[in-house]
């Protein structure tokens, strides 16, 4: 995936002048992407080097039956330690270098996903997602409720998460967004789609019976479209099976008809 | 045995404290917070003495009293952490 | 072997056959002579089942729990295998979408609670007296209790499959779903409950491990020198007591939920469902080291011997180990970032987290770099130990992912999660594996086919790799979920496959075991070749009474001296003794002095070795008990987490062991005199087992406060009043029974050198009463924050709840606590009234604060206010749930003090305690922490 350069906020930069170039940015998705596959090359390279000098090792220091040597261990002797010190700690410090520095660059990043600015964007579309047994319920600004989440392309869009029974986590995972819907809480995070078309969104903490049914589309309009069909909603007409003010577990214990189809990720 | 008199001291020290605490609420002339944190004190002092002559804290090694304290550290550790996250 | 002369046993036994009197020694593992069980109190031959009923012996426990454990993983295994099937295409529903949440979650408890942890207390249990050279547990009736608590617990998990289906939450068992609003299910509450008891019989075994630990060492077996097996052991228990703790409470929170009907978990509240993250995590991630710190220690142990290495940088292993212990519980919120906690504590968190994962990077190299320039023998503990390793490392990156928050709110919730703990958790499984066939052969006198053996380890290590690794590249399946993308199918098919291979491997290493019981070949004393521990300087199976003599380092290796002998009048016993002890740790910062041994050139013999016959297998060894008249060792049962006292502990007798040091200063007691040996029998632990287990099938049934109506619900109060009664007697039956345990003096004791085991042991389970009272206190300002602690709390609370119960209250018990202070002062003074009396207003002190308390609770049940119309009751809200279970467990706390009280005045009357006062300075302990309690529950839930 390329990485384009993000038009849209110039105030973070601002904020991060010196990490700017290295912290990555952009969408939830391009953040994710760049963060993983630095984590998966370094993360392979390490296991396999780590691994196949022990394999290695173990080979080459494999017992040849000869003599027994004089410092052998011997049954009562009181544990103590061996030799090899010095290369403890050198491997010891190169681990804690790497780690380290992986763990502070991605701070840079959750520094970023986190910053009031994304979060609590002013002029942002704001949607209340509220999670139950077992879907979705989208609330609009306006009060219109829905069961399928609509959001303009290319434009940051806020969402504020909660349940109205058990806990449940949302997520759409082609937007890489996600987040846990806690019954008294609100949860916020925000996605930002740069392709139209419809994903899907589900729940990721087991919540009961429908849990691997929970699932919601989530269509994202061209941002002229998304207009036209956000000013024609408002509170009377939505969609939604059943409010947020509904208290108290739902029967609703099968699959919902959304679940029947097979939603492909990837 | 020649504890005696200080273990009733002790004992009376305790009551006092207690009545102090419901004293510094009645009385009502301290900010709540402020009140709230010489409560807490109080109680704090009043679990040293018990813990420390009547239950022979002084008397044992140290140890002990570390094992006890580190109980302690972690009930507050997750008091505070859990209470801080939500604020 | 080529040196005997440096075996210090090959001296030592010399010397003990020198001053061998009149040989007595049993086979403590297979066949004993009919006629010598009554030299052991009762303790019936292992052939017979009654044996195993009312057996008290470290070892017949440690085989007990092994087995136990061994059927829950073949039970989870089953679980699993279910799962696995259901995923074998996306969407498939084999077992019912319920079924299948039942699946997943009783596989995750059970795996995690009945099969990991206890497997690896099966060795600890058999191993750790005899790498610290005790002849048993300090408290072997309470071990023998926890074992039978573990058992119950686990078949009562197994009942709640028949009450409607068991527990369908995950084992994270968050909230709300853990309600019976949502998991209406009795089994839903009896799992609750099952872990409930297992969490008591984990209280017990760990006050009696870390006693054990701390004050039973073997001269000269300085902390610092214990072997790395039993260093993972303290550290483990240690965390077990503290975490398991907190798990008490959030399962004494939800049981109240579940079954009387308060509302700390309720949806309708504004944090229980976080409340419940917190108490969950904070117990869960010390948990996973719980759980891993056993397996680490196995490695370690597996590592030396097999390559025949010491160590690299034992000292720093120490060092990373206890850290990782310490911060094991500031890490826990890194399973709750996606939560609405805030930035800055994730922030804290992330560095924690990555802060823990470093001590255990170098624990790796440590592991890694002590092959080098050693003897690799491809044993079958060994390739366990060796992929044990390669799986933890894997996990270990992968979790590294995990702490990157940034990429956790990507995984959270997904395969990548189930991956990561997996290749830790089961990779701590492989080495604890390793760990079984390791010590087979001394616990069986056995040893097992080698072939099998490998076997066995191929189709492991194949299986388990084909079962976890393609879950790394599906990770975007959901977690607990059987709907998945179907592009994951092949891989998803893949897993399914190797869960098949390795549940197949299990096959053939029960096999093995099995017919090598009757086949194998027998086990000399050390059949590894470079082991150093002393378990391998005894018999394979050990004798009852573990050694030949009484276990000393204080030459500076292992020596048996002749029993009641000082270590000070006997010379070191030669070379053995050469490695001074200053070479520990791995500061060293050369590695040349190794004996260079070039085994590059000649192929590796692969054979398991057999080489140690030539040790001394004298049969004759002297047992002789440890010394002194032994006292009844019980003082604390633990039960729900009330201390019930026992009997008459009569005084361990006063030690005069040196702070560290080596030399002992022993009493010259009579210790020939076979009536003074210990006991190693009872029963009343398999009676409190199986009563509690009733107890709590019938509970079960409760829900809001009372029972169902009509038959069943009649079943279930009788169930519950009939098993109550009969566990009161049982544990009135174990409190009055005679039972001699281990007496000191015992060699080190550091740093609890100077008070005894019993009342060590008190002041232990105090410890872990600390933090659950902490935790109930914790989770009600979390509550109180979370509501608005001062304004809209009040809202919660009618006018008609004032100062003056409590403060009446205070008073009373601070006056009780004054008069048990007194009592001891009457003891001092042997005033036999002087005792009675005191005891006596205690009990009527402590009476008049549970009837106070009565009146009280009464009186706002009751209450008629615009706010309250229907009174304020348990369930009314949360101030009122956390206020009458906080003060309502402290309240038990109290009735079992009254208990205790009613008992010592019963054996004042007849003149006890006048010679030996420490029975009455224990419950002082336990009567000054509830006092201290209240002190804390009394401004907090009454005047702020
Ligand atoms: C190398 C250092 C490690 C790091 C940095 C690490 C990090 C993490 C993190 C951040 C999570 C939370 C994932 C999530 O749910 O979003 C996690 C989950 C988990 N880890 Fe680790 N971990 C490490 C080692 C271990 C070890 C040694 C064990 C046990 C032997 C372990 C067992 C677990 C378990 C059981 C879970 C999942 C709990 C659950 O959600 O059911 N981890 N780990
Ligand atoms: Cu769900
Ligand atoms: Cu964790």
């Amino acid at each position: 995936m390329t990485v384009p350069a993000d038009p849209i906020r110039p105030s973070l930069v601002a904020l991060h002048p010196a990490q700017s170039g290295i912290i990555p940015r952009g969408t939830r998705v391009e953040v994710f992407q760049q963060i993983f596959d630095v984590f998966l090359v370094l993360g392979t390279l390490v296991g396999v080097v780590v691994v196949g000098y022990m394999v290695y090792n173990a080979y080459k220091y494999r017992d040849d039956g000869g003599e027994r040597p004089d410092d052998a261990p011997k049954v009562g002797e009181l544990p103590t330690g061996g030799g090899g010190g010095r290369k403890l700690f050198l491997s010891f410090g190169l681990s804690t270098i790497i780690v380290v520095s992986l763990i502070l660059w991605t701070y840079g990043t959750l520094l970023y996903v986190e910053d009031e600015a994304t979060v609590e964007g002013g002029d942002d579309v704001q949607i209340d997602v509220v999670g139950y047994r077992f879907g979705w319920d989208f609330v609009y600004p306006n009060g219109h409720e829905t069961s399928t989440l609509r959001v303009p392309a290319n434009e940051t869009v806020q969402l504020n998460v909660t349940s109205e029974d058990v806990f449940h986590t949302f997520g759409v995972p082609e937007l890489r967004v996600k987040t846990d819907a806690i019954p008294g809480q609100q949860t916020q995070t925000w996605l930002e789609a740069e392709e139209t078309g419809t994903y899907r969104a589900r729940c990721f903490e087991i919540c009961g019976a429908g849990h691997s049914y929970m699932t919601a589309e989530v269509e994202v309009m061209r941002p002229s479209d998304y207009e036209n069909w956000y000013a024609n909603t408002s509170a009377e007409n939505s969609s939604a099976v059943a409010g947020p003010s509904e208290i108290g577990p739902r029967a609703t214990a099968g699959p919902r008809a959304s679940a029947v189809s097979q939603g492909v990720v990837g | 045995m020649s504890h005696l008199r200080l273990y009733t001291g002790i004992f009376a020290a305790l009551a006092a404290f207690a009545t102090a605490q419901v004293f510094v609420e009645q009385a009502g002339g301290l900010p709540y917070w402020t009140a709230f944190w010489v409560i807490i004190a109080l109680s704090l002092v009043k679990a040293v003495l018990v813990a420390w002559y009547f239950q022979h804290l002084k008397w044992e090694p140290r140890s002990v009293s570390a094992t006890i304290f580190t109980g302690l550290l972690a009930a507050i550790a997750l008091t505070a952490a859990a209470a801080y996250s939500i604020l | 072997m080529t040196d005997e002369t440096s075996d210090p046993r090959t001296d030592g036994g010399e010397r003990v056959r020198e001053s061998r009197r009149g040989a007595k020694r049993t086979d403590g593992g297979t066949a004993a002579a009919g006629h010598e069980t009554d030299h052991h109190h009762g303790l019936p031959a292992p052939s017979s089942i009654k044996r195993w009923l009312v057996t008290t012996n470290h070892k017949d426990v440690g085989i007990l729990y092994t087995v136990t454990a061994l059927f829950f993983l073949v039970f989870g295994g089953v679980l699993a295998l279910l799962m696995r099937v259901q995923l074998w295409t996306p969407g498939a529903t084999i077992l019912e979408p319920l079924q299948y949440n039942q699946a997943v979650s009783a596989h995750g408890l059970i795996m995690i609670f009945w099969f990991l942890s206890p497997f690896a207390f099966g060795f600890a249990n058999y191993v750790v007296p005899l790498q610290i050279g005790a002849k048993d547990l300090a408290f072997p009736r309470l071990n023998a209790l926890s074992y039978w608590l573990y058992l119950f617990s686990g078949i009562l998990f197994g009942v709640s499959f028949f009450q409607g289906g068991t527990f369908a939450g995950g084992w994270t068992m968050y909230a709300p779903l853990n309600l019976p609003v949502y998991t209406p299910n009795i089994g839903a509450s009896t799992a609750v409950l099952a872990l409930l008891l297992f969490v008591v019989s984990v209280t017990v075994s760990s006050v009696n491990f870390l006693t054990t630990m701390h004050r039973m060492r073997a001269e000269g077996l300085t902390l610092r020198r214990m072997p790395l097996f039993t260093w993972t052991i303290l550290l483990t228990t240690w965390m077990m007591l503290f975490a398991f703790a907190a798990l008490l409470a959030a399962l004494m929170i939800l049981s109240a939920d579940r079954l009387i009907g308060t509302q700390y978990f309720a949806a309708t509240g504004h944090a229980g469902s976080l409340l419940w993250a917190h108490l969950f995590w904070f117990f869960g991630h010390p948990e996973v080291y719980i759980v891993f710190f056993p397996a680490l220690g196995v490695m370690a142990e597996c590592f030396q011997t097999f390559t025949g290495k010491r160590i690299v940088g034992r000292k720093w292993f120490i060092a990373a180990m206890v850290l990782v212990a310490l911060q094991s519980f500031l890490v826990w919120m890194h399973h709750m970032f996606l939560t609405s906690i805030n930035l800055e504590i994730k922030t804290l968190f992330m560095a924690t987290t990555i802060g823990i994962s470093l001590p255990f990077d170098l624990m790796v190299f440590a592991l890694v770099y002590t092959m080098l320039k050693g003897r690799v023998r491809f044993t079958t503990p060994f390739l366990f130990s060796f992929g044990a390793l390669v799986l933890f490392i894997l996990g270990g990156i992968t979790g590294v992912f995990l702490g990157a928050v940034v990429l956790d709110y990507e995984f959270r919730g997904t395969y990548w999660v189930v991956a990561h703990f997996h290749y830790v958790m089961v990779g701590g499984i492989t080495a604890l594996v390793g760990g079984l066939y390791y010590w087979y052969p001394k616990m069986t006198g056995k040893m097992y086919d080698k072939f099998l053996g490998k076997l066995h380890f191929a189709m492991y290590f194949v299986g388990f790799n084909l079962l976890y690794f393609p879950m790394f590249v599906a990770w975007e399946t959901p977690r607990r979920d059987f709907v998945y993308p179907e592009i994951y199918t092949t891989w998803h098919q893949l897993s399914t496959v190797g869960a098949f291979l390795l549940g197949a491997s299990f096959l053939v290493m029960f096999y093995n075991l099995w017919v090598s019981l009757s086949t194998g070949e027998d086990a000399s004393d050390n059949p590894w070749q470079f082991s150093t521990t002393t378990e391998w300087a005894i018999p394979s199976p050990p004798p009852l009474e573990n050694f030949p003599g009484k276990p000393s380092f204080s030459s500076g290796s292992l020596e048996f001296l002749p029993d009641g002998s000082d270590a000070g009048d006997i010379e070191p016993a030669g070379p053995g003794g050469r490695e001074p002890a200053a070479t520990d740790g791995g500061e060293a910062t050369t590695d040349g002095g190794e004996a260079a041994t070039d085994g590059s050139e000649t192929d590796a013999d692969d054979g398991e070795d057999d080489d140690d016959g030539k040790l001394v297998t004298d049969g004759g060894r002297v047992m002789t008990d440890g010394g002194q008249p032994m006292t009844d060792d019980e003082q604390v049962v633990a039960d729900d987490g009330t201390a019930g006292a026992a009997d008459a502990n009569a005084g361990v007798a006063d030690e005069k062991a040196t702070d560290g040091g080596t030399v002992t200063v022993y009493d010259e007691h009579a210790a020939d005199d076979e009536e003074h040996g210990e006991d190693h029998a009872s029963i009343w632990p398999f009676r409190i087992g199986l009563t509690s287990f009733l107890f709590l099938v019938g509970l079960s049934g409760l829900r809001q406060g009372s029972f169902p109506e009509g038959l069943e619900g009649g079943a279930y109060l009788g169930l519950t009043v009939v098993a109550g009664v009969g566990l009161l007697w049982a544990l009135v039956g174990m409190g009055r029974e005679e039972f001699h345990g281990l007496e000191g003096p015992f060699g080190e004791s550091w740093p609890f050198t100077g008070i005894n085991n019993t009342k060590l042991g008190v002041w232990i389970f105090l410890a872990s009463d600390v933090v659950l009272f902490g935790a109930f206190v914790g989770s009600y300002a979390f509550i109180r924050v979370a509501e608005g602690w001062q304004n809209n709390w009040h809202h919660l609370i009618p006018a008609d709840h004032v100062v003056l119960p409590g403060l009446i209250n205070t008073y009373l018990l601070l006056t009780s606590s004054f008069t048990v202070v007194l009592a001891l002062v009457a003891c001092e003074k042997r005033s036999k009234w002087g005792l009675i009396g005191s005891l006596a207003t205690t009990l009527v002190l402590g009476i008049a604060f549970l009837i106070n308390k009565a009146m009280e609770w009464q009186h706002l049940f009751h209450v008629h206010s615009e706010a309250f119309p229907n009174g304020w009751n348990i369930g009314t809200n949360v101030a009122s749930s956390t206020f009458y279970l906080t003060t309502g467990l402290h309240a038990l706390h109290v009735i079992a003090g009254l208990v205790i009280t009613l008992y010592l005045i019963a054996r004042a009357w007849n003149g006890a305690y006048l010679d030996d006062d420490q029975p009455v300075e224990l419950f002082g302990l336990y009567w000054h922490f509830v006092d201290i309690v209240w002190l804390f529950l009394f401004p907090l839930f009454y005047i702020l």
